[in-house]
């Protein structure tokens, strides 16, 4: 005779769709720089369309090394400090020494607030609270605060550009204190190989991966969700599938490595080769007691970023068709329009690929029952396609990408499977190779300059993963964001957004996000356990910022 | 003795006029233009009954720096007006109106750097120009309606040489400031100040 499994009924009747609130706030980085507002005395509209979305001078400005594509001394209005007199370089004529440190300190500080509005739904969740115990508080109306951030790039002559942003109010997004991206960037370094002009560039140090869509210029409130997506198998008593991955690396993590890159992201061809560190497990940097690291001695400094040797591959390659008619204003940073400079038409195209391999180390033991550290090297690779186009102020664009991680179960002498999650008395003495874990996904966005101040977004985030829908069900907790109802985990996004100013920024948008539910029951026929009582889980989010 | 009365009242008629002909081409209007930080334009309004040919020479206002230069610049109704662009960046010009007349707006379009285009004024008024590329960038073009201007110096001073005997309105410009006419009549030298304020 089977038994129904019942989780604690909520609401009897029909399902409800209203507004819920979300536990989880996403901010997005913003990257304006107001610092180059004032060196060059222009406006940030020179170069962002709606921060921190840039325009194809923006482009142009940030390919350059920040600062100006031609004749940047022209329009500096802050003269750099020389860290040597011009005549230094009639002593040292082949050497880039020695360089100058812009005249001010190129800083721009960033500040925003949000407020978000729930409804009835959220105290759905209240069954989640174990008995006896208080459920979370899910108000309806919330003011929050957001990051206060500082930011700081430009360049030191020579084309060697640096860039430094850092969340300095809370440890935000990103470990080590809240920082963002600090890199050097030499630029055009291909110039002392006779490589053509921008055919490669270097980059040094943490930085955003050279994604077709960054979550940096995002300027969506919520972030994209493939971008979030990490793969987790599915580990289930009940279900016989079981997958040894837990991989939480992501597209948003910032990398720490070295990266080649060449040609422009306003027209052209544009290449990316990052070689970066490999951290799966998700933990921050730790010291070690016995071997000192870079940032300091033992039982100092930092410590490692890395939790294994391997080292990871990021490539990217895209190819940008300006499509203006004129051949001087198609190969133009900016097209000529008959009313003024604009952004090209233009269609883009790329491909990414990441290849990487995570490791998990288990306590196991050799065949004759000796202790034996096993590591679990599971290959795992990120691909996928982009498109961008481009029509005055119209912008559509997308993405679509593919995770698949291989998966090593662990298996006891007899050759048996270990069920997962381990436990303490079963030692796995060896790995067999099962069905890997994927998922897959994207977004597709349209955004339209209604005029220079208003911005209106459509936007589509998708992601696939069955195995995030299965350790939802299996753990009876109800299912959180990351396991709905369905596999599928899509939301329409719309919003509109007003510069007040060039530097302060009103958004509105509402998430209509994919249904969840608390109540799951075992059907009595197939055994399979099912939502019954799913509910759209949506949110509507302000936020006000400002930049300066 | 009726003869010498004659030549006598002759002669003394001929010197005045003579006197008074080499005074009308000499005069000048000066004076001083308070207005805050920056140049001023003073000119001569329109005269009845009184046109004047265009000029043959153009006037250039450059883009360079992100800047137009000369930030203020005066010439006269029918005058051509060239627009450089000496940057290596992608600029534009274009003014909402003339003297708050948004039917006389106009937008210059795009042009690649080292190149000009030219507009001719053929209306009086104060054209603002800007460029929608880059919103800080501002100069300003006066067209007067006389020949009879000039643009101060930082100080504010101004000469007006060359007027002919007459009565006159003079208006005087500044940059964010009301404009102020005043009458003023030319025999001679003459002096005239400004105090503008907002």
């Amino acid at each position: 005779m089977q038994t129904r499994t019942w989780l604690r009924i909520l609401l009897p009747g029909s399902v409800l769709m209203v507004p819920v609130c979300l536990l989880f706030l996403s901010i997005d980085k913003s990257y304006a720089i107001p610092a180059f507002s004032r060196q060059y005395q222009t406006s940030c509209t020179t170069c962002h369309l709606d921060f921190p979305k840039l325009n194809d001078f923006g482009k142009a400005f940030k390919d350059a090394g920040f600062k100006f594509p031609k004749d940047d001394e022209n329009f500096l209005k802050i003269a750099p400090t020389l860290l040597g007199a011009e005549a230094q370089k009639q002593v040292w004529p082949k050497t880039v020494w020695p360089g100058q440190i812009p005249g001010m300190p190129p800083i721009g500080l960033r500040m925003n607030n949000f407020f978000q509005m729930t409804g009835s739904n959220r105290n759905q969740f209240n069954s989640l609270a174990a008995p006896g115990t208080l459920p979370q508080v899910i108000p309806g109306t919330d003011f929050e605060t957001g990051f206060f951030s500082i930011f700081t790039a430009g360049n030191f002559g020579s084309d060697i550009a640096f860039w430094v942003d850092d969340d300095i109010s809370v440890a935000g997004a990103n470990a080590n204190g809240g920082l963002g991206d600090g890199y050097l960037r030499f630029v055009n370094i291909g110039r002392f190989l006779k490589l053509p002009k921008d055919a490669l560039t270097v980059r040094v140090g943490q930085f955003e991966l050279d994604l077709p869509f960054t979550q940096a210029r995002n300027i969506n409130l919520s972030p994209y969700d493939i971008y979030s997506e990490s793969n987790v198998g599915a580990i289930s008593s009940v279900l016989p599938l079981s997958q040894n991955v837990n991989n939480l690396f992501t597209f948003a993590t910032a990398a720490k490595g070295v990266e080649v890159s060449g040609g422009h992201t306003y027209g052209g061809y544009h290449y990316s080769v990052a070689v970066l560190d490999q951290n799966t497990s998700g933990l921050s940097q730790t010291s070690s007691p016995y071997v000192p690291s870079a940032t300091g001695g033992a039982n100092g400094g930092v410590g490692f970023a890395s939790d294994s040797t391997f080292k990871d591959v990021y490539a990217r390659f895209s190819y940008r068709f300006n499509l203006e008619r004129n051949a001087e204003s198609r190969n133009g940073i900016q097209a000529a329009g008959a009313t003024g400079p604009r952004d090209h038409t233009y269609l883009n195209f790329g491909t990414f690929y990441l290849n990487g391999k995570s490791q998990q180390g288990l306590v196991g033991a050799l065949p004759n029952g000796n202790p034996q550290l096993l590591y679990a090297r599971e290959p795992y690779y990120r691909a996928g396609g982009d498109f961008s186009f481009n029509y005055r102020t119209f912008n559509l664009f997308g993405v679509y990408m593919v995770g698949h991680d291989n998966n090593l179960l662990p298996v006891d002498s007899k050759g048996d499977l270990i069920p997962l999650p381990l436990g303490s008395t079963t030692v796995p003495v060896g790995f067999v190779t099962s069905v890997p874990a994927k998922f897959n996904g994207g977004f597709l966005e349209a955004d339209y300059l209604v005029l220079p101040w208003i911005m209106a977004i459509g936007r589509w985030d998708g992601v696939h993963s069955s195995a995030d829908r299965i350790n939802g069900l299996a753990f009876n907790t109800g299912t959180s964001y990351f396991g709905p109802v369905n596999s599928e985990r899509d939301r329409f996004t719309p919003g509109i957004q007003f510069l007040i100013h060039p530097n302060i920024k009103a958004s509105f948008e509402y998430q209509f996000r994919p249904k969840q539910s608390v109540l799951v029951v075992t059907d009595p026929v197939t055994g399979n356990q099912q939502a019954v009582n799913p509910f759209r889980v949506n949110t509507a989010l302000i936020g006000l910022e400002f930049v300066y | 003795m009726k003869n010498a009365f004659t030549k006598l009242v002759v002669t003394a008629l001929l010197s005045g006029a003579l006197s008074l002909a080499a005074a009308l081409p000499n005069s000048a209007l000066s004076g001083k233009v308070t207005a805050g930080k920056g140049v001023s334009v003073v000119y001569i309004e329109a005269i009845p009954g009184k046109t004047f040919p265009a000029p043959t020479e153009n006037v250039v206002i450059d883009q360079k720096g992100l800047l137009f230069q000369p930030h203020v610049a005066a010439v006269p109704v029918g005058a051509t007006v060239e627009f450089l662009n000496s940057d290596k960046v992608a600029h534009n010009i274009f003014w909402p109106a003339i003297s708050g007349n948004k039917k006389m707006s106009h937008n210059m379009g795009t042009w690649p750097s080292g190149q000009k285009r030219e507009f001719k004024f053929d209306a009086a008024g104060v054209v603002p120009l800007l460029c929608n590329v880059h919103p800080e960038m501002s100069a300003y073009i006066i067209v007067t309606p006389t020949p009879y201007f000039a643009v101060t110096d930082a100080d504010g001073n101004y000469k007006i040489a060359n007027l002919p005997e007459g009565q006159y309105t003079v208006s005087a410009w500044h940059e964010g400031m009301k404009v102020q006419s005043k009458p003023v009549k030319i025999a001679a030298d003459a002096t005239l100040d400004f105090t503008l304020s907002k």
